[in-house]
């Protein structure tokens, strides 16, 4: 380091320095007093209390106002002029001459909503974790501008959802890119947000191509924490390159997929913004999910069914606790595994 | 038991030369150990022989069959890595068995290789535990087991005992002789420790800078070392360097006289002597070819070992019998044998006509 550069870290770290003494000397009173009345084993519960404090106002207390709504009737948007219904609401949402039929439940929409959530999470999840997998182990190669095709594989994660879904509805509508360039060949113009199967299609694929890159980093991340030692032990036993992947890749990568998984089954249970954005939940309820259900249940339609719509709230809470839980578990087998 | 024969191996990283044309020998049942300091390319070149790293040039024979562009598992070779590299998941039963499996051998077949092997290095109330749940040496006999079970044609071994503390090495390397002994295998172990390579080694292979310096039994290289980098580097304490010249009397060692007659270089040369710690005397202060000022003394019980700096300002260690009552700040003389090593300004041994 030269003499200069020296004198000016030092002078930063002087500028830097300074302050921290003044705060640190400031606290050193409070915190003594802290510990003198709680004592050092109550010091983590003060530390972790502004934390608390935070979570309990935006999420605890939210999902208690959510409890008491889903049990409550009216069109009245303060609690105390809504009045008491009891299960009515979950009544509503459940009453269902056959389940695997929404026209024949007295909440169909709900029941829609619920069919194309679970086709749009089987085929999404399935997808996004099997295309990030293989993203992920192709970008792990020794590769030309391995960088490059990494940054463009995340780019599509830095846009905000909203943006997406218009990026995409200008491409697919029906005068949009896609089209423009079918005809320009000689083919003919789709609609691909105005046909069921297609705007279903669009909806997963947009879902996959924005959410891509992030998991593909953490499988990335993964791949790279498995020592090369091991493949290249794995080489001198003579090991082909499926079984490599089956035996030694697979199953130290687990504990990151199983991460991924999740955490895209929890996503794509949530779906709203980019789909609404793109299809708007049509052509009809074709593309209707879980979430814009709600939404629109609460808050877009005329005639706001507070009640109904935190009953579905509750509902699917109760499905995304019970998938963490899965995780909690399965992780947790996985830990005393790898320990045993 | 294999033979391999290395002809003209070079091996660039870039623009970085890390090998130059290296030829090298290595007969069946020999135990053959590449030492030389960090960076000599001795792990380089043991994975081109392995497989894991091509050559740019030169050619490799495995009993007589080229095999530059066979792959590593057909080479028919077994790996010792310096981390091990057991599968973490899998038991050791499993990770015995893995390559074995893979090569559809029968079952019953894999499980006598496995508990053969498992015998052999005392593994058998292991066989169901994870890498995870086993001790550095346990670690390592599994790692050798691995390699045994598949019953190569040479043993490959990448600083095997570097990460084990130095009462297990002591331990593991004489596992190792016994266990060469037992398999008459062909070995070729990689180190940069001197003591494992003179310890373990039927011939070593001294490397620097990606050139072998010389190649013998241990001690060949310790009583004829090629030249100043192998004479420093095999033995323990190292091997202490003095500049003197060549005069018509004998040589001149910084004002002091010591009588040696049969070197064949013509007076006024410069030279290296080369003298081993425990191969000098010590003398009167005045009465020695060097006068030593003592900085440091190490009393091992059997011996001592003494370093200090000599009247000409350079560092030297010797070792006296016993425990001898030296003090820091001692001065001492030191009388040089007759039978010094000698190298040349250029580093070379030059030989005496008289050895």
């Amino acid at each position: 380091m030269s003499v200069a550069s020296e004198t000016q870290s030092q002078a930063l770290s002087g500028v830097v320095a300074a302050p921290l003494h003044f705060l640190m000397g400031a606290l050193n009173a409070p915190m003594v007093f802290i510990q003198k009345r709680f004592g050092i084993g109550g010091m983590g519960a003060v530390f972790l209390a502004p934390n608390m404090l935070i979570f309990s106002i935006f999420v605890l207390v939210p999902v208690a106002i959510n409890f008491a709504y889903s049990f409550s009737g009216g069109m009245a948007i303060f609690f105390g002029e809504r009045h008491f219904v009891g299960f009515e609401q979950y009544q509503t949402l459940l009453t269902c001459a056959d389940y695997t039929q929404p026209a024949t439940c007295r909440e169909d929409a709900f029941w829609q909503s619920i069919h194309n959530t679970v086709f749009f999470v089987v085929v999404q999840v399935t997808v996004l974790v099997l295309v990030a997998l293989v993203t992920a182990l192709v970008l792990n190669r020794e590769m030309r501008s391995r960088g490059f095709w990494r940054a463009v594989f995340f780019f599509p994660v830095l846009l905000s959802p909203v943006v997406v879904g218009l990026i995409w509805k200008w491409i697919l509508q029906r005068d949009g890119l896609l089209n423009a360039i079918l005809v320009e060949y000689g083919l003919e113009r789709t609609l691909w947000l105005a046909e069921r199967n297609w705007a279903m299609f669009w909806a997963i694929f947009v879902s996959v191509w924005a959410h891509l890159g992030f998991y593909a980093l953490i499988l990335l991340a993964g791949l790279q924490a498995i020592p090369r030692d091991l493949y290249e032990a794995a080489m001198m036993d003579g090991t082909r390159a499926f079984r490599t992947f089956w035996r030694i890749t697979l199953p130290l990568l687990w504990p990151n997929l199983l991460v991924v998984i999740t955490l895209v089954l929890i996503r794509a249970v949530q779906i709203f913004d980019e789909a609404y954005v793109l299809t708007g939940g049509g052509p009809g309820t074709s593309t209707l999910f879980i979430t814009q259900y709600i939404y629109e249940t609460g808050f877009a339609h005329v005639l706001r069914n507070l009640g109904l719509a935190s009953a579905a709230s509750m509902l699917m809470g109760l499905v995304l606790v019970g998938l963490t839980l899965l995780q909690l578990m399965a992780s947790s087998r996985r830990n005393r595994e790898g320990r045993a | 038991m294999s033979h391999l024969s290395l002809q003209q191996i070079t091996k660039q990283f870039g623009a970085v030369n890390v090998l130059h044309g290296i030829d090298l020998e290595v007969r069946d049942g020999e135990f053959v150990v590449f030492v030389g300091p960090s960076g000599c390319g001795k792990s380089t070149l043991l994975r081109i022989i392995a497989g894991l790293e091509a050559s740019n040039a030169g050619e490799i024979r495995l009993d007589g069959r080229v095999v530059n562009d066979v792959s590593a598992a057909d080479r028919g070779l077994a790996m010792v890595f310096q981390s091990y590299a057991l599968y973490p998941h899998m038991s050791v039963r499993q990770n015995l068995a893995f390559g074995l499996e893979n090569s559809r051998m029968p079952k019953a077949e894999i499980e006598a290789r496995v508990m053969e092997a498992a015998r052999m290095l005392l593994i058998e109330p292991l066989l169901h535990r994870k890498p995870g749940q086993l001790s550095g040496g346990q670690r390592q006999r599994v790692a050798i087991g691995r390699a045994i079970v598949r019953r190569p044609g040479i043993f490959l071994l990448d600083e095997p005992l570097s990460n084990l503390d130095a009462e297990l090495r002591v331990v593991m390397r004489a596992e190792l002789a016994a266990l060469h002994k037992r398999l008459a295998a062909t070995m070729i172990y990689v180190t940069h420790d001197q003591t494992e390579a003179m310890t373990l080694a039927d011939r070593i292979v001294v490397l620097r800078d990606g050139r072998v310096e010389q190649v013998g039994s241990p001690l060949e290289l310790y009583n004829r070392p090629a030249n100043r980098f192998v004479a420093g580097f095999i033995g323990s304490p190292r091997m202490n360097f003095v500049e003197a010249s060549v005069t018509p009397a004998g040589l001149d060692v910084g004002g002091r006289r010591h009588p040696v007659s049969d070197i064949n270089l013509a007076p006024g040369a410069s030279i290296t002597l080369g003298v081993r710690p425990h191969e000098v005397d010590i003398a009167d202060v005045d009465d020695g070819t060097l006068a030593l000022e003592i900085s440091l003394v190490e009393q091992l019980g059997a011996e001592t070992v003494i370093h200090g700096k000599t009247h000409l300002g350079t560092s030297f260690t010797l070792t006296a019998p016993g425990q001898g009552r030296f003090a820091v700040g001692d001065r001492i003389g030191i009388a040089l044998p007759s039978e010094v090593h000698v190298f040349d300004e250029t580093g070379s041994s030059v030989p005496r006509s008289g050895v």
